[in-house]
């Protein structure tokens, strides 16, 4: 598949100052687009700013116009919310950034200080990374998903809910900027340095349960006493399981650990934008595939036991039977029994207890994480055959879906 | 007699219960001599596992002799492969050297299920349970109809009243408990939910 051209649709989600130019483009639009820098702030430069100016051409002393000049920079820049566009260049802070995260050098710095402003510290879409972190959040989740689909073809739907949250949920994100060296600016404002993560805090003693207007699309969430199944959860809640909430007021706080995960799902769709698919994907695999997750620790099983004998009887296996393998002091006061699940010859699982139930139970367990942890072999993602010259695709293994009971 | 005779001819400190406590901590711990040094060798001189020895491959190869665990659970086990799976094919299916129908179940007899009730007897349970929920318990029934008492609570259900006294019942005897029984009772509950954690 070829790629996209950027400049034809990217225009929506960017700024005109942070679009990638080539000389083709620049020659078409700039005659009828101006430029991010040189569009007006929201208060209009008032004509005395420009007398001063042109007085301070009329002074002979170099020092005196330096300290002018300086002085009627600081202050436009007190007049816009965040950190103007050409204050990016001159942020030692943002360069450490990009070259420690190895940033394709086709990112410019501009679109990195503009990941790094969130919508509460600057309202005007065109300034803030809102648009870049839904882009970055849509691709975050849909690689992730596709990954733990197709790696672990059998996971109920909890368990991908939890590890879903636990690759990209915001907790992750933003412990991922920390580890970045993203710093927080105590308050949001024009003189800033762009090096550093911008948003208006939540007030203390702020509901955050509350603090939120409009609602979610699943119909009766008032009601307290309504079972949530899980499959509801596909249709009417987020990719983590938990229930959409309704945006944030105008000019409320945030909280800094989701202005944090914002950023960094700001970061990704910006890769995406200037550098690609490919990029992106490298970017992901970097730094969220990489963590380190061991799905087998996020089951919780009430009765494996049951689960078991329902699995085998839905698989048309022999019913599963409990055997000691092995036991020691049983007459003690610390006995271990080793008792395995058989269905017909065939060992199922194995656990050790210090009762003949715990080691039943666990047993069980065992036996029933290795039908949900089954990996199929060669493991490939349908986003693979983006690539070029991607080998056809097979397709994936499906299963028939967990055990009800 | 013949102990108490003996007894003084021993060195002293052979004999730790006649010193006084204090000297515990030194008389403890066993001690190696050179009288004893030949004894103590020969009983720590055990036989390493065969797969350590000379064997007769000629040929380099490795020993691999994990210490005992248990299996890992991303190993999954042949029946559970798709029938789509190489993997089946693969692994070469060893005689495995136990057989699974000789070793000893973990209940002592398991119960034989018999499949006896017809649509009557269950319409008959539910009418007695409803009727004397007091006499008609799940145990009292399941022995009239040599079923399980499982299977007593999977045809039918408690009247309300009953379930309100049993309720009370058991709080009046969960009153009686002090603080050891009772938290040892929350931990008990606690460590069974944590085996479905696999913790």
């Amino acid at each position: 598949m070829k790629r996209l051209q950027l400049q034809r649709w990217s225009s929506t989600v960017l700024s005109p100052r942070a679009r990638t130019s080539n000389k083709l483009h620049q020659h078409l639009y700039s005659a009828s687009l101006r430029h991010q820098s040189t569009v007006a702030p929201l208060q209009t430069e008032s004509p005395t700013q420009n007398v001063i100016e042109d007085a301070s051409l009329d002074l002979e002393d170099p020092e005196l116009k330096l300290r002018l000049d300086s002085v009627h920079k600081r202050k436009s820049q007190l007049k816009y919310p965040s950190p103007p566009v050409n204050a990016a260049a001159e942020s030692a802070k943002l360069a450490a950034l990009h070259a420690r995260l190895y940033l394709p050098s086709r990112l410019p710095l501009e679109t990195l200080a503009r990941t790094l402003v969130d919508v509460s510290a600057d309202p005007n879409a065109d300034f803030n990374n809102e648009s870049l972190a839904t882009l970055g959040h849509d691709l975050l989740t849909y690689y992730t998903s596709e990954h733990l689909l197709a790696t672990y073809p059998r996971l109920p739907l909890t368990v991908i809910f939890a590890a879903m949250y636990a690759y990209v949920g915001p907790k992750t994100l933003a412990a991922m900027s920390k580890e970045w060296g993203v710093d927080v600016a105590s308050l949001p404002g024009g003189e800033v340095d762009p090096g550093f993560l911008q948003f208006k805090r939540v007030e203390p003693g702020t509901d955050l349960s509350k603090a939120t207007k409009g609602k979610g699309p699943r119909p009766y969430a008032e009601a307290k006493n309504w079972r949530k199944t899980v499959t509801s959860k596909i249709f009417y809640d987020d990719e983590f399981g938990d229930p959409i909430k309704g945006s944030n007021e105008a000019g409320a706080g945030v909280p800094d650990e989701l202005a944090r995960a914002t950023a960094v799902r700001a970061l990704m769709g910006a890769i995406y934008l200037h550098s690609g698919r490919p990029a992106a994907k490298l970017f992901f695999q970097q730094h969220v595939l990489s963590r380190s997750l061991n799905i087998s620790q996020l089951f919780n099983f009430s009765q494996p036991a049951r689960d078991l004998t329902r699995l085998c009887a839905r698989e048309n296996f022999e019913k599963p039977v409990a055997k000691i393998i092995s036991e020691t002091g049983r007459l003690s006061r610390h006995p271990v029994f080793v008792v395995g699940i058989f269905s017909g010859q065939d060992k199922l699982g194995e656990g050790a207890g210090a009762s003949l139930l715990e080691a039943r139970e666990r047993a069980a367990l065992a036996a029933l994480k290795g039908w949900y942890l089954y990996s199929p072999l060669n493991v490939r993602v349908p986003s693979s055959m983006e690539e070029e010259g991607a080998a056809p695709w097979k397709p994936a293994y499906v299963d028939l879906g967990e055990v009800i009971s | 007699m013949a102990t108490s005779i003996i007894a003084p001819k021993r060195p002293f400190v052979a004999l730790p219960f006649l010193l006084p406590s204090w000297t515990d901590a030194l008389a403890s711990g066993s001690r190696r001599y050179q009288s004893s040094y030949r004894r103590t060798k020969q009983r720590l001189r055990v036989k390493p596992d065969a797969s350590f020895g000379p064997s007769s491959q000629t040929h380099d190869h490795i020993i691999h002799n994990p210490p005992s665990s248990a299996p890992s659970v991303y190993h999954t086990p042949n029946k559970f492969l798709p029938a789509s799976d190489v993997r089946r094919a693969m692994r070469t299916e060893k005689p495995s050297t136990t057989d699974a129908n000789a070793l000893p179940g973990v209940y002592k007899t398991e119960a034989e299920r018999k499949y006896h009730l017809n649509p009557s007897d269950i319409e008959e349970i539910r009418t007695l349970r409803l009727a004397d929920p007091m006499i008609w318990s799940r145990h009292k029934l399941a022995k009239r109809f040599e079923c399980s008492p499982l299977f007593i609570a999977m045809v039918c259900e408690a009247s309300p009243e009953k379930k309100q006294i049993q309720k009370q019942v058991l709080e009046a005897v969960q009153s009686r408990w002090g603080p050891k029984r009772r938290m040892a009772r929350e931990d008990r509950q606690l460590r069974r939910e944590a085996w479905g954690r696999d913790e």
